[in-house]
């Protein structure tokens, strides 16, 4: 039988802002800008939104979206804490509120000022999810998820020979992509030569291995799918979506392998839900804070066996014509770090058929994964319903 | 020679114990790897928290463990997060299976990081910082 939330809901509208590295705007001013851009994609008014999930901590909070959009009755707030993994895990949240009446159209938003704010080891020490990072590791120097993800990388190098030369292959390809959006932080061609002259940061990531510390903000809507159908955009439903959270999950150093992110357990339930596997994917957006988290969410999600994810990238394979293309727009290694939202909104607009020079041709299926706060995972796979 | 003013060292950040973990902190400052044990079912945690995820019982004792252990992974950290930690750089921090059972991460000192091996025995040491707080690295074993 299929699962109760199969295509019940449907991404009804995307939004973005700028992205850049230096504004004026505050990160709530970024967000509500975003917001307001998918609402008028979605053809709705900012009064027909009655549920907010916030990205949290940073940017607003709903008494902001109340005040600034005039909601006139909220019925669902809600945080999702998960670091990267948060954007697509509030679709799960959405899902479930969409499908059941509670909500008719569910707000998801994000808004940051991570160049001209806070920088990323300043605002982690304010999460409650990294105490345990900031008593035992931040006094011996190791503090930074560049740092903190490092040892993962290393390891799984070290057992299966994935080397440098696959990791530059994910940070040259997805600036190929980048340069074919219109909207990103890195536009300028890299090279192989130049991502191993680049400066290291936390062997064995480089400079370029690193995700962007960058202004911007991005939304989406969710609305319930016979609702999102009469709406002014191609219907875009939720196969399947599911969160996972590994063990020892506050703590990557306790975690009795390194490897096993929360993907693992999402990866099983989303696929199991929307009922298709990932043969079946025209595009994947893959959370990219680190070119070594791509090449490992590749083998969780079944693309390849474990150990086999650096060959797998090589040779065209997911690059725009290849096998499976990943991260169209750029990701947040070159186009903008929004914690992952510009992935969803990416894949939306690949099933719409609006993605513009990156466009798959006939993309009908694709997923996109979160990946965060010291291994939280998440996974959406969407379809083009009509 | 200059003449402009010395700006201020950047302050060390340092761990601020809790209920759970005072012990640990304690044992450091006494030169000892101290490790919370289940007062039930006997298991060894790590990091200090309140209840055992094994037979769920709230009282635990600590138990002063032994100081070596094998290699598990590491990195090489050239850029300094942390302003304070912009002289010791490039800097190697090893995960540390340690005998006892936990993992123990600390920096590494006196190794060549392009020696490094999974598995190699390393041994805990002790650099006291203040009257209160000792923090561990590792030599090799």
């Amino acid at each position: 039988m299929a699962h109760a939330l199969r295509e019940k809901a449907a991404i009804s509208g995307v939004g973005e802002t700028a992205y850049t590295r230096g504004t004026t705007k505050s990160g709530l001013a970024l967000q509500l800008e975003a917001s307001l851009n998918a609402i008028a994609d979605a053809g709705l008014k900012p009064t027909d939104i009655d549920g907010i999930i916030p990205y949290f901590p940073g940017g607003g909070i709903a008494e902001d979206f109340v005040a600034n959009l005039g909601l006139p009755d909220l019925t669902l707030s809600a945080f999702i804490p998960m670091g990267g993994a948060t954007c697509v895990a509030a679709l799960q949240t959405a899902a479930m509120a969409v499908a059941t009446g509670v909500c008719k159209n569910v707000l998801i938003s994000v808004g940051r000022t991570g160049y001209s704010g806070a920088r990323v080891s300043t605002r982690l020490q304010q999460f409650p999810q990294f105490a345990l990072a900031a008593e035992f590791e931040l006094p011996i120097g190791m503090f930074a998820p560049a740092q903190l993800y490092a040892q993962g990388a290393r390891r799984h190098m070290e057992l299966y020979g994935t080397t440098a030369r696959h990791m530059a292959e994910v940070a040259v390809v997805t600036r190929q992509h980048a340069m074919l959006n219109g909207n990103v932080v890195m536009d300028k061609p890299l090279t192989v030569e130049e991502y191993h002259a680049s400066r290291m940061i936390a062997d064995p990531f480089r400079l370029f291995d690193c995700s962007l510390e960058s202004d911007g903000g991005a939304a989406v809507i969710v609305s319930a799918s016979d609702r999102a159908k009469s709406l002014k955009k191609p219907l875009v439903t939720i196969m399947g979506v599911a969160e996972g959270h590994p063990e020892s999950p506050a703590s990557i150093a306790q975690r009795p392998d390194l490897l096993e992110f929360g993907l693992v357990k999402a990866a099983k339930r989303g696929f199991e839900m929307a009922g298709v596997g990932p043969r079946d994917m025209d595009v994947a957006e893959i959370y990219d804070c680190f070119t070594f988290t791509v090449i490992r969410q590749l083998e969780i999600l079944g693309f390849c066996k474990t150990g086999e994810g650096g060959p797998f990238v090589m040779d065209g394979r997911i690059a725009l014509g290849g096998e499976l293309p990943i991260n169209t727009h750029g990701g947040l290694l070159s186009q903008g770090h929004v914690v992952g939202l510009n992935h969803v909104i990416e894949l939306t607009r690949q099933l719409r058929g609006e993605a513009g020079k990156a466009q798959v041709k006939d993309a009908g299926l694709g997923l996109v994964t979160g990946y965060g706060d010291m291994g939280d995972g998440s996974l959406a796979i969407l379809r083009r319903a009509a | 020679m200059s003449t402009a003013p010395q700006a201020a060292a950047p302050e060390r950040p340092m761990p601020i114990p809790t209920r759970e973990s005072q012990p640990y902190w304690d044992g450091l400052r006494e030169g000892k790897l101290m490790l919370q044990h289940c007062a039930s079912c006997g298991r060894v945690r790590h990091y200090p928290r309140p209840v055992c995820p094994h037979c769920f019982s709230l009282e635990s004792e600590f138990k002063e463990a032994p100081l070596t252990g094998k290699l598990h992974t590491w990195t090489v950290c050239h850029h300094p997060f942390n302003f304070f930690f912009k002289a010791q750089a490039p800097y190697i921090v090893a995960l540390v299976d340690m005998d006892a059972g936990v993992r123990i991460n600390a920096q590494l000192h006196g190794v060549e990081a392009a020696s490094l091996k999974i598995g190699q025995p390393l041994k805990l040491a002790f650099e006291p910082v203040t009257a209160e707080i000792t923090l561990p690295y590792f030599v090799s074993g």
